[in-house]
């Protein structure tokens, strides 16, 4: 710790620290415009200068990286400064006399007009001042080192590489956050011609994964995270006092040996812009049941208001079940809870706002204990059904009346006779499809799937959660669409099952077992390498196979192959097979 | 070694060269052949010679008779003359101005016998391109000295004891510098030679380089072999000097391939290499911390020197860099002692560094003196003798008005301070600066606001712009002065000029801003009386700033000598001048827009400035 | 009487055999020619199974596994189909109509497909006609004559 007098204050601070740290703590403002905390100090507006005494000697020095020493004085409003800091107010003022950070400093600094006329005058607002913040924070913080200068002297500016747009700009707004005029903005742009996927809101690369995340800790989200990027920023890590930052965290592999497995991997949904007829992700407000979901929701973005892009409310909502399900061209089954959630929808829409709304059916199956009730409240609200599945959204055209800037056209069957109905939202029903990746996962666990798509149970009727690999259980959409009841009933039952097993201590496994009688094994050891499993040994001082029992699964491959017969399968004995072809071929 | 009755050593500089010395060169070889003296004479290109005025140069060694002005066309008679009768051809041998009889021999030029040569010793007596030429003049001795018999202290302590001072410029003691450097915390420690001379002007180092590249790298050797932990260097030459990088690298490889660079130099166990770095011509990286900056390969910006760079330089380790010149002397220190360097030149350094300037400086005399070219002087000249003695007066017997010292961040001094000598302090104490050595001579027909304002239009020019009072403060300074020479200009201008000229001297980031208004400051002290005239009167004393000027044709000449020829009339860009052919010629003052076209047309002199 | 074809049909225990089931689960009909042996795994079935069913007096043999990769013992159903190249080279020998063995990928979720299956097989086997192989051996009658289709 140094001892340093600023204005007369006594101040102690580490050595080394720059005066305008030191200032601080003592209470002293000095003028800055190019400083942040978040780069090495830049030194260019050169409107912190102060005077430094040492001894006899009396320097003028910026106090944004002047290094501060034992026993220095230093002045910070002296009149020569005050004379300094005033005409660089008046090249400033001269220069960009419209941009507010400037004037208002200015008028701090005392200064009411500038004495230079200038022809680099320049009467934009948000003129660039080409104080370097952006620059700074490109390079040293995000690292991506896009924006520089060019130009030398008076013509200096700022520049993106070649003066384009670059692909290694990773758009991260750091040089909009720190632009003190404003010259630098973000701008949304349409991207290759197709709007803005729909996002739940403002997210920033740290957050907390979901409300009810357990544990509840902020995860980095690598993608959009400057230090994945770049290997910048690192500016979380710099204020994380318990340093709990690790950005070496990878997704891992972690080997859990266990001796049952429970496959509840879920579904996906349905991608409603195959359909290109309803217009998902091409027309505005023309959402998915999970966007929809989330609006809805009080956390989401809109914060549960049901609510158009533009803000507004809409004047009538439009709900069209059975997208890509019930449908022979996508997925012929019915995907089962769409038609309770799409009723649950109209329910909180007319909750919320005084929308009309209207439900695209095709059959309404309300099969639950409760569904049916719920259905026939809905109709007593003044929900509208029409009976036919929608066959096109297109935006409204001129000379169509009605409250909604979106067209539905399906045919009603109920009355036989062609509709179109303005609406200014449409929520699509989506299908419930098997996981793009359950073919894999198939393959891993050794079951199979239905003609669907989803895992195959062992019976459909008699044993609706075990699969035909002993050990490996399934429920809930993984085996097929279902709504909650359905889904904890399956998991319910399979958690019984496979305790049962556990409660047990012990494994019952199948007898059936292949066996080398040694009389007859001449050794020749064909089967050894049949063996999938690598069940079968030799023995060299017998100069015979073996069998390992606990290996062996008893498929018998073996048995089929030895040219001696000496192999026996357990159950499956050439004599019972040969036995049952005579009894089976006997009559 | 073949030995010749005659060298005709022909001047290889850049001056020279641009002045066809290569065919020069040719047409000696063609010639020497002709007359069957291939066995006798030899020609060799050699480095500058300094007296690039007089280029291009041919020097007949042993006797060292200087030809000056040659052309192609000479050389038949030349050839016969002088290097097979014996006889020098008085017609190409300089003659000094006012006088009849031309002096034969280079030594008895007052240009040359006036000079005291350390860093130029070699100039015009060794082939660059050849490192044999260079050790036979005992290069390498001082390397050979230090690596064999000294310390690394010891040559530290020997280059302090010398009082030798930065050349480039600021006069930091060298030894000092040296010694900081090795305190300085690193294990990795660069040593880099500045050669990226900018001033307008000044060609000193370039001239060091393509005459002797080889004792810049023994000086840059001995220097890392001092500090210690050096092991690798750095040579930053402008992309404008093509020649001199070539020499360099012509030299490093040479060096490389006797032993002197690389691994092991002199079995001593010290590795030390250099590499030659190209800038881009920027005014500004000639300032160490844009020049290390842009070694790093980052925009050639400076930055605030509070942490020196001996300490945290280039890639953030101590480094050391000096100017070419500053390298140059070192081993002549090393061979001949400190005290033999330091009984040249002013003051007392044993005590205090800082405490004279010793040794000599090579100046670039330019300007309105008759001998320009490159000279070399001890310190504590005065620049009365540069001008007068070594520069042969000014011109056409004019009057001299200023010289002005240190490029263009440099000030002028006016005629009364000519007699206080060439040192560091006394230079910076009159407002000027010792510079890297670039000297303009000013006369009566200089105009002081003019030569300011050109000045300070270079260095608004490559000011990086990277700090305000630079970048808009030097532009509205020049917006000031261009103000004043087309006489808008007002007192309050002047005030005004001045304040902002103090303050940027003040409060600029780097030495570029931090002197560009000298040369502003020292002609306000001294000349004001001239800004005075422009400003109040609308006059130029010096009838240079052409909006300030009237223009009138004197009749007698224009009817009886130019017979009315009308060529003024046809290049005036305003049609100012009124008159018909074979008459006397007008000019409507209300028309005519000053620029000047008839008085540059006018094959009589027949216009009249006023 | 129409000529009805003994099949003898070796099911995996895991796919074909499942498959079965599940057709009968889902109330798919299928002819009642096919007489089933269930196996572990296709790759069971030992050659002399196939002859010995034909010598039985079998018409037809269907052999069901899984399908390629899907096989529950790794890699059994490729035995089972090397095996059932090597054994219609044996029936052309003994001349039976390669057409008598059938060898088929049925998996546990294809109920239809094993029902398509063996009725197209006992199709095929009807119009082929009876084997009666050891008849015709005893009368030293080595080759069957194929019926045009």
């Amino acid at each position: 710790m140094v001892t340093v007098k600023i204005d007369g204050i006594e101040v102690q601070v580490q050595e080394d620290t720059p005066i305008l740290k030191a200032a601080e703590k003592a209470g002293i403002w000095i003028p800055t415009m190019c400083h942040s905390e978040l780069f090495e100090p830049y030194g260019v507006c050169r409107l912190c200068s102060v005077e430094v005494i040492r001894g006899k000697r009396t320097r003028i020095v910026t106090a944004c990286n002047y290094p501060v020493r034992e026993g220095l004085t230093i002045q910070t409003n002296s009149a020569k400064i005050q004379w300094i800091r005033k005409i660089i107010m008046e090249l400033m003022l001269s220069r960009w006399p419209n941009v507010k950070v400037v004037s208002e400093m200015a008028a701090k600094l005392g200064v009411k007009e500038s004495r230079f006329p200038s022809l680099e005058r320049d009467e934009a607002e948000d003129a660039c001042i080409l104080c370097g913040r952006c620059v700074n924070v490109c390079r040293e913080v995000v690292q991506a080192e896009i924006l520089a200068f060019a130009h030398r002297g008076i013509k200096r500016e700022v520049v993106l590489p070649f003066g384009d747009q670059s692909n290694k700009c990773i758009v991260c707004g750091a040089c909009a956050h720190v632009c003190p005029t404003g010259h630098i903005k973000m701008v949304v742009e349409d991207y290759k011609g197709k709007k803005p996927e729909f996002t739940l809101g403002v997210k920033t690369p740290i957050s907390v994964p979901t409300l009810q995340a357990v544990p509840r800790v902020p995860v980095i989200d690598t993608e959009s995270c400057i230090y994945f990027e770049t290997g910048g920023c690192q500016t979380c890590a710099k204020v994380c006092e318990p340093q709990a930052i690790n950005y070496k965290m990878e997704d891992e592999i972690v080997e859990v040996e266990a001796g049952q497995v429970l496959l509840t991997t879920g579904y996906d949904l349905f991608d409603a812009s195959k359909l290109a007829q309803y217009g998902y992700g091409r027309l505005d407000n023309v959402y998915s049941s999970l966007d929809f979901e989330a609006i809805l929701n009080s956390t989401g973005p809109t914060g549960g208001k049901v609510v158009m892009k533009n803000g507004n409310e809409p004047r009538s909502v439009g709900i069209l079940h059975c997208i890509g399900s019930r449908d022979v061209e996508n997925h012929p089954y019915c995907s089962r809870v769409c038609c309770m959630y799409a009723l649950k929808f109209a329910h909180l829409v007319h909750d919320r706002t005084d929308a009309a709304i209207y439900q695209f059916y095709i059959d309404m199956r309300a099969f639950g204990k409760g569904y049916e009730e719920f259905y026939s409240r809905l109709l007593d609200e003044g929900i509208t059904m029409i009976r036919g599945k929608a066959a096109e959204v297109v935006e409204r055209s001129h000379g169509i009346n009605g409250d909604g800037s979106l067209l539905i056209r399906c045919e009603d069957t109920l009355i036989g006779k062609f509709r179109e109905i303005p609406v200014d939202m449409v929520v699509l029903c989506n299908a419930i499809e098997p996981r793009h990746d359950i073919e894999a996962i198939r393959r891993i666990f050794s079951i199979s799937k239905s003609p669907d798509g989803f895992f195959l149970e062992r019976h459909p009727k008699l044993d609706p959660t075990s699969t035909m690999s002993d050990g490996i259980y399934i429920a809930g959409c993984a085996q097929g669409p279902k709504d909650i009841p359905d889904t904890v009933a399956q998991a319910g039952s399979a958690a019984a099952r496979i305790l049962s097993i556990i409660a047990k201590g012990e494994v019952d496994i199948d007898p059936i077992r292949a066996f080398i009688d040694e009389k007859y094994c001449a050794g020749c050891r064909m089967c050894n390498n049949l063996c999938p499993y690598s069940a079968i040994d030799f023995i060299d001082d017998k100069k015979i196979s073996q069998i390992n029992d606990v290996l062996c699964k008893g498929c018998g491959t073996c048995v089929a192959a030895c040219p001696a017969s000496a192999i026996t399968g357990k159950g499956f004995s050439d004599a019972q097979i040969f036995a049952e072809l005579e009894g089976l071929l006997a009559i | 070694m073949k030995q010749y009755r005659l060298q005709v050593m022909v001047c290889a500089g850049t001056g020279c060269v641009s002045n066809h010395s290569f065919e020069l060169k040719e047409a000696l070889d063609r010639e020497i052949k002709k007359h069957n003296l291939q066995n006798e004479t030899e020609v060799v290109y050699t480095g500058c010679n300094g007296f690039c005025g007089a280029g291009p140069i041919v020097v007949v060694q042993p006797d060292g008779i200087f030809y000056q002005l040659l052309k192609v066309t000479d050389i038949p008679h030349l050839v016969e003359e002088h290097l097979l009768k014996g006889r020098p051809v008085k017609k190409n041998l300089y003659t000094p101005p006012a006088e009849k009889t031309p002096i034969p021999k280079m030594a008895d030029i007052p240009f040359f016998s006036d000079q005291t040569l350390i860093a130029l010793r070699n100039r015009g007596m060794i082939d660059p391109e050849k490192i044999d030429d260079y050790i036979a003049r005992g290069g390498y001795k001082a390397l050979a000295k230090v690596l064999t018999s000294m310390k690394p202290d010891e040559v530290m302590s020997e280059i302090k004891a010398s009082g030798l001072r930065g050349r480039g410029g600021g006069g930091f003691p060298t030894g000092v510098k040296w010694e900081t450097c090795k305190k300085a915390h690193g294990d990795t420690k660069y040593v880099i030679c500045n050669a990226d001379e900018g001033d307008p002007g000044a060609f000193m180092d370039r001239s060091i380089i393509e005459g002797d590249p080889h004792a810049v790298i023994e000086g840059m050797i001995i220097g890392a072999y001092a500090i210690e932990n050096v092991h690798q260097g750095y040579i930053y030459v402008r992309m404008e000097y093509p020649l001199a990088i070539k020499r360099f690298q012509i030299a490093i490889q040479q060096a490389r391939e006797y032993g002197l660079l690389g691994k092991n130099i002199f079995a001593k166990g010290f590795d030390f290499d250099l590499d030659v770095r190209r800038g881009a011509g920027a005014f500004v990286c000639g300032e160490s911390t844009a020049l290390m900056a842009s070694i790093e390969g980052r925009p050639g910006e400076p930055r605030a020197k509070y942490i020196h760079t001996v300490e945290k330089g280039l890639w953030d380790c101590p480094t050391c860099l000096n100017n070419v010149e500053t390298w140059v002397n070192v081993p002549q220190i090393i061979l001949k002692g400190a005290k033999w360097f330091s009984s040249v030149g002013t003051g007392d350094v044993s005590i205090d560094p800082w405490g004279g300037s010793k040794g000599t400086k090579v100046f670039s005399l330019a300007g309105k003196v008759n001998n320009t070219g490159l000279v070399e002087v001890p310190m504590g000249i005065s620049l009365g003798d540069i001008v007068y003695k070594i520069g042969g007066g000014i011109r056409e017997g004019k009057k001299f008005k200023a010289v002005q010292t240190g490029g263009p961040s440099g000030g002028f001094i006016p005629e009364s301070m000519l007699d206080i000598p060439v040192d560091y302090e006394e230079l910076t104490k009159i407002g000027s600066m010792m510079g890297s050595g670039g000297m303009v001579v000013c006369d009566e027909e200089n105009c002081m606001v003019d030569m300011a304002k050109y000045f300070l239009k270079f260095t608004q020019e490559e000011s990086c712009g990277k700090c305000i009072p630079c970048r808009e403060g030097t532009k509205r300074m020049l917006d000031i002065l261009e103000r004043i020479t087309i006489g808008e200009g007002t007192e309050e201008d002047l005030l005004l000029l001045e304040e902002l000229s103090n303050m940027i001297v003040e409060s600029s980031l780097c030495a570029l801003g931090g002197s560009a208004p000298n040369p502003v400051l020292t002609t306000l002290k001294y000349f004001r009386e001239e800004y005075e005239a422009h400003v109040k009167n609308k006059k130029c004393p010096a009838k240079i700033c052409r909006q300030l000027l009237t223009y009138t044709i004197d009749q007698k000449i224009c009817l009886e000598i130019g017979h009315g020829c009308g060529v003024c009339k046809k290049n005036c860009p305003d049609a100012a001048i009124i008159g018909e052919r074979k008459t006397v010629h007008y000019i409507d003052p209300v028309k005519c827009g000053k620029c000047g076209a008839c008085y540059d047309v006018c094959n009589f002199n027949a216009i009249i400035i006023e | 009487m129409e000529f009805e074809p003994k099949i003898v049909a070796f099911l995996c225990n895991w796919c074909t055999y499942t498959g079965a089931d599940l057709a009968g689960v889902s109330r798919l009909k299928s002819p009642a020619n096919i007489r089933v042996i269930r196996t572990m795994c296709s790759g069971r079935v030992d050659p002399t199974f196939v002859m010995k069913a034909f010598d039985l007096g079998a018409d037809g043999v269907l052999i069901g596994g899984c399908h390629p990769g899907d096989c529950h013992y790794a890699e059994g159903n490729y035995k089972t189909l090397r095996r059932a190249h090597m054994l219609k080279k044996i029936m052309r020998k003994y001349g039976i109509d390669e057409k008598r063995l059938r060898l088929e990928w049925i998996s546990a979720a294809e109920g239809d497909k094993f029902q398509e299956v063996t009725t197209t097989f006992t199709e095929t086997i009807r119009s082929l006609g009876p084997l009666d192989w050891r008849k015709r051996i005893g009368k030293g009658d080595r080759t069957e004559h194929t019926v045009a289709v």
